[in-house]
């Protein structure tokens, strides 16, 4: 255990980081504590707190448009900044929307067909031309009907959205865990998800497979790092099915 | 740069969030919202435009790539996407030791001891506590913490702007440490 003196002497070196005091190596070697050292990552992030709004006294100053050009080119953005992707999935409008009716009407479903603008380029070798885009809709719901979390999945994309609309509170021990229910079959794990946060998930071949309107969506209570079995192992907290336009 | 109202605030940690989540709108419209407050911090830290830019590329880039890590119950997104471009600015200057040259400016000219009337920071109320609190040091380590906090310089660099021998720098400025933490925790 530190010494109070070894302790005043550690959080000092907190501060001093946050200031910007401190050399290429001592700076690196607080960045490793950060990483490993949850009361460092605190201790760290108190100074911030503390000391940061400083930084309201320099006055702002708009950075060129080309940064931000070079910044979409470093993530590698499909679009270029001038030409926004105006696919439905983007619209914040929407999931705003579907955040909202999820809450208002419970346990109903939300069904939407929606036309994504054709930008992409079709390729050399037509398979299939750029239809309407089908979005898959569930709410989950508690038993109470109140909706935990809104499902959505895009199919031509292979994803699901997951959106808390009125999660209730989960213990601190306890992780959430998705899952899809095909009809008559087990339960797949979808994965596990921050109850309070919009969470994506990226869809193997095996789970679209298997989406569709006699599919439902299930959330159980599973240890941290999700259910160790493969299967639900806690109570199942909200579930919802899933309809398709 | 402006306080943050608390509806602000609210709707900024929103699109971190969002951003977390992969959604590029968001991370569009928080970059719009917040990259002149960062970048006048870059160009104060870094004194010069060109490098000021390369920070603040980088450190929405890192922005992009852990905001999976922003936690609201420690901080508010204002203060996390500060701190990414600040570490981003000071990582930078300590790699390039000869960017400290232009930095050579006079000690005393150079610190502002109120913040200039185009700014209306009184609002915030963690400002506003963080104000009376260095009020309190003696101006020696008001002046040394404020620098610290504005150019990123290192203890030597201090001493020497400053004229006074390392050890003399770094007693003004772990006493204001202290003494300004004893007076934010109370």
């Amino acid at each position: 255990m530190n010494s109070t003196f070894e302790a005043d002497k550690d959080n000092l070196r907190y501060a001093e980081y946050v200031l910007g005091l401190l050399d290429a190596d001592a700076r690196a070697a607080v960045a490793r504590e950060i990483e490993t050292s949850p009361e460092a990552a605190a201790a760290v992030a108190l100074w911030q707190r503390h000391l940061t709004p400083l930084a309201l006294e320099i006055a702002d100053e708009v950075p060129p448009p080309h940064v931000w050009a070079a910044i979409r080119r470093r993530l590698r953005f499909d679009a270029p900044a001038e030409q926004p992707r105006t696919s439905v999935w983007d619209n914040v409008a929407l999931w705003r929307w579907l955040g909202l009716g999820a809450t208002a009407v419970a346990a109903c479903l939300l069904v939407l067909t929606v036309t994504r603008p054709t930008t992409k380029v079709a390729p050399p070798v037509v398979t299939a031309p750029s239809g309407p885009t089908t979005l898959m809709v569930s709410t989950i719901a508690g038993e109470s009907g109140v909706a935990g979390w809104t499902a959505t999945m895009d199919i031509d994309r292979s994803e699901l959205l997951v959106v808390p609309a009125s999660p209730d509170a989960v213990a601190s021990d306890r992780n959430t865990e998705l899952w899809l229910i095909p009809e008559g079959g087990k339960p797949i794990s979808v994965g596990v998800f921050p109850p309070t946060d919009p969470k994506r998930f990226h869809l193997e071949k095996a789970l679209l497979d298997r989406l569709g309107p006699t599919a439902a969506l299930a959330v159980s209570l599973e240890p941290v790092g999700g259910s160790p079995t493969g299967q639900p192992t806690g109570p199942v907290i909200a579930k919802g099915a899933i309809r398709a336009a | 740069m402006p306080a943050t109202s608390p509806a602000e605030r609210d709707e900024l940690n929103r699109l971190l969030q969002r951003t977390a989540a992969g959604d590029e709108r968001a991370f569009a419209e928080l970059y719009r919202r917040t990259s002149p407050r960062l970048f006048g911090v870059c160009v104060r830290v870094m004194n010069d435009r060109d490098e000021a830019e390369e920070v603040l590329q980088e450190a929405f880039v890192t922005v992009w790539k852990r905001a999976g890590s922003f936690d609201p119950a420690l901080a508010s997104a204002v203060t996390w996407l500060m701190t990414v471009a600040r570490n981003k600015a000071i990582d930078r200057l300590r790699q390039r030791p000869d960017m400290r040259q232009q930095h050579d400016v006079d000690f005393d000219a150079m610190i502002d001891d109120t913040p200039g009337p185009a700014h209306d920071a009184e609002n915030d109320e963690e400002y506003r506590r963080l104000r009376a609190c260095l009020s309190e040091l003696e101006q020696q380590q008001r002046r040394s913490i404020r620098e610290a906090f504005f150019g990123g310089a290192t203890y030597n660099e201090l001493a020497e702007r400053a004229k006074v021998p390392l050890g003399t720098m770094k007693s003004w400025i772990r006493r204001g440490l202290l003494q300004l933490r004893a007076c934010l925790n109370p």
